[in-house]
């Protein structure tokens, strides 16, 4: 089992947390590859449908959001790992999500009751949505949890954790970590 | 009136002239205008291309009563340039700028217009919570929005729904409920748009490449 952890964080923040995470993927069986998306060439989704009509399944833009799709497309795994920001996710994290296109199908599908689309990858990863605050705030835990449920329904990702960690040191960072994990097991 | 002097924020990356996003904006900003609102507008994604468009940008948005937000829905939220740039506007904040980046002491409204690819426009509801929370967390006023699902933001219903959202928004009242008219049925609509993509492709010469895997293992 491999995992892919994106890192949404602009700077160094939320490495403590992030090295609690990937002993969690460890312990758990997971080969971890983490991706700093700070340090990544990855211009913004130019919203062409290129990925789709033109060259499929690959982005028209040659540069590392190649890579990160190319992973995320290999992986049984998804961590977004992100400042929670006006109850979504990071800048740094959304410009590789944007990116992400490709690895769906641009066929439409009935998901849930709503219209989404197909598969492109025989088996996607599954999804875990972990957003970091400075302190407890339940308004903008809730959106970005609903954020991350419909993220898994566009990515049809077969299962799907989230959870909020304050850095206010009210949160037990194992143990959110380590159920997430189990959330998402197999 | 409330707002006297409105700026619009294209969030498509397909710019201010080529998108649904800069229509609906435009058509918006024409209504208020209308109504003696002074008008504004920028391309989000053009601030990221150097520190004095950023400045200049900010510099925008600080002397606004009212910004409007147009954007395409992105993966449930706005595109990234966007974000970005928001995180600017609310560091500006955070910086003990207030004042100086957010019109009067703070007060600017927000106005969000959204537009998702899919025909349930209710699937813009968390983009929705997210902008009401960057108000919030930057004390701008959050006036509501206009969220249209595909093939919803022509005809009529757009047209009558932006002009009573501009009426409100210009006399300072709650911006009513609108239901916009379904384009049509969304069974009718994947159908219509399975048979698109596959037309598309051909004229790219990819026909029968549409399911490509090229990152399989």
């Amino acid at each position: 089992m491999n995992a892919l952890v994106l890192d949404g964080f602009r700077g160094s923040e939320g490495q403590g947390i992030l090295a609690v995470l990937a002993d969690a993927l460890a312990q758990a069986g997971y080969g971890t590859e983490i991706l700093a998306l700070r340090d990544k060439t990855i211009a913004p989704c130019l919203g062409c449908f290129g990925c789709w009509i033109k060259t499929p399944g690959e982005c028209v833009i040659d540069d590392e959001g190649r890579l990160v799709a190319r992973a995320a497309a290999r992986c049984d795994l998804l961590v977004c790992f992100t400042p929670v920001t006006f109850g979504g996710v990071s800048s740094e994290l959304k410009k590789a999500v944007d990116r992400l296109i490709p690895n769906i199908s641009p066929y439409f599908a009935r998901v849930q009751g709503e219209t989404h689309h197909q598969r492109r990858y025989r088996r996607c990863p599954s999804l875990i949505g972990l957003g970091i605050l400075p302190q407890p705030d339940r308004e903008a835990e809730a959106i970005f949890k609903t954020l991350v449920e419909h993220n898994a329904l566009n990515w049809r990702s077969p299962r799907i954790a989230a959870a909020v960690v304050a850095l206010d040191g009210t949160s037990d960072v194992g143990a959110i970590a380590r159920g997430l994990i189990e959330a998402v097991a197999q | 009136m409330n707002e006297k002097k409105a700026l619009l924020l294209v969030g498509s990356p397909r710019g201010i002239d080529r998108s649904t996003s800069g229509r609906l904006g435009g058509r918006l900003l024409d209504a208020l205008k209308e109504r003696g609102v002074e008008t504004d507008k920028l391309h989000v994604h053009a601030v990221a291309r150097s520190p004095d468009a950023l400045a200049s940008a900010l510099a925008a948005v600080a002397a606004a009563d009212l910004v409007v937000l147009s954007l395409p829905l992105y993966v449930d939220s706005f595109p990234a340039p966007v974000i970005a740039f928001l995180e600017k506007v609310a560091e500006r904040r955070t910086g003990g700028m207030a004042d100086a980046a957010h019109g009067r002491a703070g007060r600017a409204g927000l106005f969000l217009l959204i537009q998702c690819g899919f025909p349930e426009s209710e699937q813009n509801a968390t983009a929705l919570a997210i902008a009401e929370r960057f108000a919030a967390e930057v004390g701008w006023r959050w006036l509501g929005g206009l969220a249209f699902g595909s093939m919803q933001s022509s005809g009529a219903s757009a047209t009558e729904a932006l002009a009573r959202g501009a009426e409100a928004i210009a006399e300072g009242k709650p911006i009513p409920e609108i239901a916009l008219k379904k384009a049509m049925p969304a069974w009718l609509y994947r159908f219509g748009g399975n048979i698109m993509w596959r037309r598309e492709a051909k004229k790219n010469g990819v026909a029968g490449r549409l399911r490509d895997r090229p990152y399989e293992d």
